[in-house]
């Protein structure tokens, strides 16, 4: 096998591999370019977005306001366990002195639940499914926070997408350069690319 | 025909449209390494750093909005473009200008007619996620419009790469079983994600 075969077949059969993803993040894309079209459509509704599921008063020792992400962490955990939500992901943000939210989220189902400090009370609210939240929940999933190595493992594929994306341009090129009939258009494509990419980078 | 114009187009499309991918994945790799670069940084806003103060001398008309408050210091500071702005309670104008490279935060205060502009620390994450971000047609600058029409295409070309893809793949006969194979790994991959995340 040449190197030549060899690189075609590596950008095929990763394309192939990754395709799922590569046209998540197409699609998924289309909610983030368009936000005020969506909203828009999603406002007409007239929907709640958020349907209360559960108001209780519950005692836990609050983190400090200058705790570290991990305590936080583990308060964010025991306000779930004691609000029955077991398995998710989940993001803790304290959203004013007197209130933390906790967020848990799979990819289908979304929850918050906000804990009131000096009440020592917590709701937990349930949010309206939508097609555009998941396509961009899908998204931005990412990051290597969570403990769960199943959450992890997401992550390490969104890095190999990134690779992937790296890897199919430099094989890409390596290809088109095989072609000497196309050089001469292909590098105008380049040029005319990078020349526009550069001038938005420095004008916007 | 039909063959070598899909061919044709996933080539001249990708060599386009490369930076923006390469951007894509640098920002994508950047985000889902943030805690690296929470733990290296530290977490909360960028800070700024002063980078002068000049009197401003122009005049507003009466009852002038807060944009086009902005949008007049802005284009007399060769600095317009995308931007918010806010009235703070003591009188102030702040202007975040979403400067692509260099973010900067102007704050006219009415009272000594002072504009003091700041930047933002640079930082080449930051910089990669803001690119990331960057989207949508609310601007109301033509360059940001042309930058979303960008975008745009580039969600369309991903879309005709993963379908040219599969055409150009099934053509060849010979790695349709191989080809095979690692489409219904990674679908069943994903699909086991799409049930468990």
């Amino acid at each position: 096998m040449t190197f030549s075969h060899l690189n075609r077949r590596v950008h095929l059969y990763l394309g192939l591999a990754l395709l799922p993803w590569f046209f998540m993040y197409a699609i998924s894309s289309i909610p983030f370019a368009h936000t005020p079209f969506v909203e828009a459509r999603d406002v007409a509704k007239k929907l709640p977005m958020w349907t209360l599921r559960m108001d209780r008063t519950i005692d836990v020792n609050v983190p400090a306001p200058d705790a570290r992400a991990t305590e936080l962490r583990a308060f964010g955990a025991a306000i779930l366990n004691a609000a029955g939500i077991h398995g998710t992901s989940f993001g803790v943000y304290r959203q004013s002195e007197s209130q933390i939210n906790v967020y848990a989220y799979s990819f289908w189902k979304s929850t918050q639940v906000k804990y009131f400090i000096p009440e020592r009370r917590f709701t937990v609210e349930d949010r309206r499914f939508r097609w555009d939240q998941f396509l961009t929940g899908m998204h931005a999933r990412g990051g290597f926070e969570d403990e769960r190595i199943l959450t992890r493992s997401w992550s390490v594929v969104v890095d190999l997408v990134c690779l992937s994306i790296v890897v199919w341009i430099g094989s890409g090129v390596y290809m088109w350069w095989g072609l000497p009939g196309h050089r001469r258009w292909g590098m105008a494509a380049i040029v005319a690319g990078a020349a526009s990419f550069l001038i938005f980078t420095l004008a916007l | 025909m039909l063959s070598r114009l899909v061919r044709r187009t996933h080539m001249y499309l990708a060599l386009f449209l490369f930076p923006w991918m390469l951007m894509y994945a640098l920002s994508t790799a950047v985000m889902n390494h943030r805690a690296y670069f929470v733990e290296r940084y530290g977490s909360g806003p960028i800070p700024f750093e002063a980078e002068r103060t000049i009197t401003y001398d122009g005049v507003f008309a009466e009852n002038a909005e807060l944009r086009t408050i902005s949008q007049q210091i802005l284009a007399s500071l060769d600095l317009d473009g995308a931007h918010n702005v806010s009235r703070r309670k003591d009188g102030a104008i702040v202007i975040n200008r979403n400067d692509l490279t260099t973010p900067r935060r102007l704050t006219y205060s009415p009272a000594d007619r002072t504009v003091v502009i700041e930047r933002m620390a640079h930082r080449s994450s930051a910089f990669l996620e803001r690119f990331h971000r960057r989207r949508g047609y609310a601007t109301g600058y033509r360059l940001d419009t042309l930058w979303a029409v960008s975008v745009d295409l580039v969600l369309v070309a991903m879309v005709f790469w993963v379908a040219s893809g599969l055409w150009m793949w099934w053509e060849m006969k010979v790695t349709r079983r191989l080809g095979l194979s690692a489409f219904v790994l990674g679908a069943a991959t994903f699909g086991f994600y799409l049930m468990t995340l």
